[in-house]
């Protein structure tokens, strides 16, 4: 079972970033909209818009290397997890209500923050490429004295 | 390059935290969030270096990167491909960088915590739009400094210079300079603290669109945005107060609240919720005069024009401000006429209300019915004063056998007596109004008492 310091990247409201980087070492990245797993972290699935994501689906195409960046904006508590990605796909239909709500909740979260939700849902989400990442390393971010320590 | 870096600026303000991707020499790319991008000039930006983190190692192992910037107005976002050139640990850059910083961190009680190391210089190779970032295209909003917003500006230059050059006293000098500021460019909270040598700090003096003027609060050298605007002597723009300043404002209003109630003083005036921060050292050479503070509750308020432009009106006023300190005396005739125009309250016949003052000696504080009204020279004044008219029945005084009186701790040249006579009134307006210090002629001034006085020091 996972511990609550990780239960916590895979909350509702979460800000999540993807970042990769092609075979000439061109870094890439770009957001996503719903993070997700279900073994615990040794996998994730991140979800990212098809209409923003190319370069970064692209370079995952080349060096298969992916950084998924998790913050949660009231306490700016954030979680890196790096590894390998294992498959792209276009997201399923089923798939969709949980990126939605991902993104709902996100919206509020934002709005508390200051940004509307006029603006905020603006954003495109879907159709979205699902990335599902083997999980070799995860990193603590919060800002601090921890920040860049290896949590497993 | 489909955008130029000048038509993002407002995503480079900070006001929503930016992504930046880099990988190491093995190919492992790490993703993190910003909080500014400094554009630089046309192709090169700058990013703040405060830790030695695995974004700022990566960048000595690949100097690529990527950062992605969002409108704040309209949501749009932008990619920057960038080129990592050198780290900037002294000069203009690292300067305007670093206070921005040094502001933050005092402000929010974390002097020495954290500090910029270096300014990271990047080369943009290239900008671009991402499209079908949102879902509808946002109309831009209208921008750019418009020949009618010219004019209106140049119209302000000079209304303040008049004013400047009109103003009778300090007084009518500071008032009108905060009135021009908002008639001319809308800036509607600000205030303006002067300078204190004898003090080593600075002093607020005149403020606007407060509900508590403020008037009195004083500001260490160094500390918060403004002292460290007075100690380095240069202008803050902050375009917005991140997430940082907010979380370090509810760790202020904390310790605040445990503080000492003798030095809790005068809070200094300020919108709760203020997005941005436009502080103004007033100088003339490397002499500080004071400092003009504005802010406001929209991110976006200030520009990098109000910079420049302010820069110009910011030495009128120190000039302005520091002829009328020069003039001492002389300042006092028109508060004479004016005395005489309209003559001070009746004394203190029929006085229905006593008022206890009470002066700690070891404070060199006055209280009023256990109320703190002022401290420091203005205290010593009003001391001196009260106890001069208890024992004589004076009630008239000159500024001159205030200067002379060692006791008062006056400096001998540029003693400012004027402000603090300014300060001890405004003060007694607000919490002793029965008790006035009005002017009555040339470098002199009366003590009125509409309420019975009792006097006690401890």
């Amino acid at each position: 079972m996972l511990n609550p310091r990780l239960q916590r990247c895979l909350e509702p409201g979460l800000s999540v970033i993807v970042g990769s980087v092609d075979a000439q070492g061109a870094p890439t990245c770009c957001r996503a909209y719903g993070l997700r797993s279900t073994d615990e972290l040794e996998t994730v699935t991140v979800y990212v818009p098809v209409a923003t994501s190319h370069e970064t689906i692209q370079a995952l195409a080349m060096t298969g290397r992916l950084a998924i960046g998790a913050t949660y904006p009231a306490d700016h508590s954030a979680t890196q997890l790096k590894g390998v990605v294992t498959e792209t796909r276009l997201a399923r239909e089923d798939e969709s209500a949980f990126v939605r709500e991902q993104m709902r909740v996100y919206t509020e979260v934002l709005a508390e923050f200051g940004i509307p939700k006029r603006l905020s849902s603006r954003a495109t989400y879907w159709p979205a490429f699902a990335v599902t990442m083997r999980v070799e390393e995860i990193y603590d971010q919060t800002p601090g004295p921890n920040a860049g320590g290896r949590l497993r | 390059m489909n955008v130029r870096l000048a038509e993002i600026w407002r995503a480079c303000q900070g006001i929503l935290p930016s992504i930046i991707a880099t990988a190491d020499s093995r190919g492992v790319p790490n993703v993190t969030y910003l909080s500014q991008v400094y554009l630089v000039d046309d192709r090169h930006v700058a990013l703040s270096c405060q830790f030695f983190n695995k974004t700022r190692r990566n960048l000595d192992e690949n100097p690529l990167a990527m950062v992605e910037v969002l409108d704040p107005l309209t949501l749009q976002a932008y990619r920057l491909r960038l080129k990592f050139l050198r780290s900037e640990k002294s000069g203009p850059l690292f300067d305007m960088m670093s206070l921005r910083i040094d502001a933050i961190a005092s402000h929010t009680g974390m002097s020495g915590v954290f500090s910029l190391i270096a300014a990271d210089v990047f080369e943009v190779v290239s900008v671009a739009t991402v499209e079908g970032f949102l879902t509808v295209p946002v109309d831009a909003p209208a921008e750019g400094v418009s020949l009618e917003g010219w004019r209106t500006e140049m119209r302000g230059l000079q209304l303040v210079s008049e004013r400047i050059n009109r103003a009778a006293d300090l007084e009518s000098l500071l008032a009108s300079v905060l009135e021009s500021l908002e008639e001319y460019f809308n800036f509607s909270h600000t205030s303006v603290l002067l300078w204190d040598e004898a003090n080593g700090r600075l002093t607020t003096m005149a403020s606007r669109g407060y509900g508590e003027s403020g008037i009195g609060a004083e500001v260490a050298l160094g500390e918060g945005m403004i002292g460290t605007v007075a100690r380095e002597r240069r202008l803050l723009r902050l375009s917005s107060l991140d997430a940082d300043l907010r979380y370090g404002r509810a760790i202020r209003r904390e310790a605040t609240d445990a503080a000492n109630k003798l030095a809790a003083e005068i809070p200094l005036p300020g919108l709760p919720d203020a997005q941005s921060v436009l502080a103004i050292p007033l100088t003339i050479g490397s002499r500080l005069v004071g400092v003009i503070a504005a802010e406001d509750r929209d991110p976006l308020r200030f520009s990098e024009w109000h910079e420049a432009y302010l820069d110009v009106i910011a030495n009128q006023i120190a000039l302005g401000i520091d002829r009328m300190i020069e003039r001492g005396d002389d300042s006092a005739d028109t508060a004479a006429a004016e005395a005489i125009a309209h003559p001070p309250a009746a004394g203190p016949k029929g006085c229905r209300v006593t008022r206890r003052l009470t002066y700690y000696r070891h404070d060199d504080a006055i209280f009023v019915d256990d109320e703190y009204l002022i401290r420091n020279v203005p205290a010593r004044i009003l001391w001196k004063v009260l106890g001069e008219s208890r024992r004589t029945g004076r009630t008239e005084f000159s500024n001159r056998e205030m200067r002379v009186d060692t006791s008062l701790g006056l400096p001998p040249v540029k003693d400012n007596l004027e402000s603090r006579l300014i300060l001890l009134r405004h003060r007694l307006q607000e919490k002793c109004p029965d008790l006035q210090i009005v002017s009555t002629g040339r470098g002199r001034f009366a003590l009125k008492a509409e309420a019975a006085l009792e006097l006690i020091e401890r």
